[in-house]
């Protein structure tokens, strides 16, 4: 009887979750959730939904698609930078999971943070493409060979989820590093044959803040769920403008 | 951030580890900066350092720079984007290329070093 009691009991899991209203608390807290952990397929943003429907509404959080595109719901998952959508609890469980905002970013709330200086960088690299004339849409399409489109696939795979600059310690000391995912997008369209913006995008990514403030820690492609691999842009932008700079000829178009 | 940030994770230890072993370097070139500039004095001026002390911390300082050698070539396949025949040259075969250039010029400069010692 006690081995059966045993079998039917319901799995739970703890969570740890960063609570902070600024008009109240001095700084972040933890608060411990024990929830019922039925499905293993449960992901913490799971967790999340299940504390905010059942045991405290008030928990602040950023999520949409659930499937690992939106990039919307990263957060620190015991001390690593996660897409909380793809972090199974089945992977922590029996221990307790923390889940607390990403790093390096001010708290609005809860799990909460300021998206501000991010969006501001990403836009600063001008992250469309730029022509030296349009052409009238009547004279058809940009066309690309395959070849051509392998050179920046892989850059343009990134869903601003923050992750990377999260694990980025030359960005948590010092914030005015223009960061992984922007440079990896700047890098995506200055690889684009259909662009011709390099030029308009220099001066941003050569700043003593822009690639030279890398120090190459590569922990911002370990984190990336979609592969994009920011430290390899960063490390080629760093090549591409020295070769600019030194080669005769280098800064021709 | 916390002064021990670099603790939190085994791929911040390696990269603290690999930039500190630059430090002893810089000190080594330092010194051998000094000696050229003593040896220009000529032969008299120049006086080596031979304590065991000396020895031990030029090993040390050997086994730093082979270290963060190996770590920089490395990575090479990730920096190096280069095409052959409008094909990506393979990441593998660029740091297989640049170890083998480090083998050449290694031997290279003890062949120079050796001979001028005869």
């Amino acid at each position: 009887m006690a081995e059966k009691r045993v079998a039917t009991k319901e799995k739970r899991i703890t969570i740890k979750a960063t609570r902070f209203d600024p008009e109240k608390d001095e700084k972040p807290r933890l608060q411990s959730y024990d929830i019922p952990f039925t499905d293993e397929s449960m992901v913490v943003l799971d967790a999340l939904n299940h504390i905010k429907s059942y045991v405290d509404g008030s928990l602040s959080y950023r999520w949409s698609c659930r499937m690992g595109i939106c990039g919307s719901c990263g957060m620190m998952v015991n001390g690593t930078p996660k897409l909380t959508c793809s972090a199974f609890l089945r992977d922590y469980w029996p221990r307790p999971i923390v889940v607390e905002p990403l790093t390096n970013f001010p708290i609005i709330r809860d799990l909460v943070i300021d998206m501000d200086d991010f969006l501001h960088k990403l836009k600063s690299v001008q992250p469309w493409i730029i022509r030296k004339q349009e052409m009238p849409l009547g004279a058809g399409e940009h066309l690309q060979t395959p070849a051509q489109i392998d050179d920046f696939r892989q850059f343009s795979q990134c869903i601003n989820c923050m992750l990377c600059y999260a694990a980025c310690p030359v960005y948590g000391l010092d914030d005015t590093f223009l960061g992984p995912a922007a440079i990896a997008l700047a890098r995506r369209y200055n690889l684009d044959s259909r662009d011709q913006g390099l030029k308009q995008r220099l001066p941003v990514i050569a700043q003593p803040e822009g690639v030279w403030e890398c120090s190459f820690v590569g922990e911002c492609s370990v984190v990336c769920p979609k592969g994009v691999d920011p430290a390899k842009a960063i490390q080629q932008s760093k090549l591409d403008t020295t070769l600019r700079f030194t080669l005769p000829y280098g800064n021709r178009d | 951030m916390p002064a021990g940030w670099w603790l939190r994770k085994r791929h911040y230890v390696l990269y603290i580890v690999r930039e500190f072993t630059a430090l002893p370097m810089a000190l080594w070139l330092l010194w051998l900066l000094y000696d050229v500039k003593s040896a220009g004095a000529g032969p008299s001026a120049f006086q080596p350092p031979r304590s065991i002390g000396f020895v031990v911390f030029s090993a040390v300082c050997l086994a730093f720079a082979t270290y963060h050698s190996y770590t920089f070539l490395k990575l090479a396949g990730v920096i190096i984007h280069v095409k052959l025949f409008d094909r990506p040259v393979p990441p593998t075969v660029i740091v297989l290329t640049m170890f083998g250039l480090w083998a050449l010029a290694s031997i290279a400069i003890g062949a120079v070093l050796i001979g001028f010692a005869r």
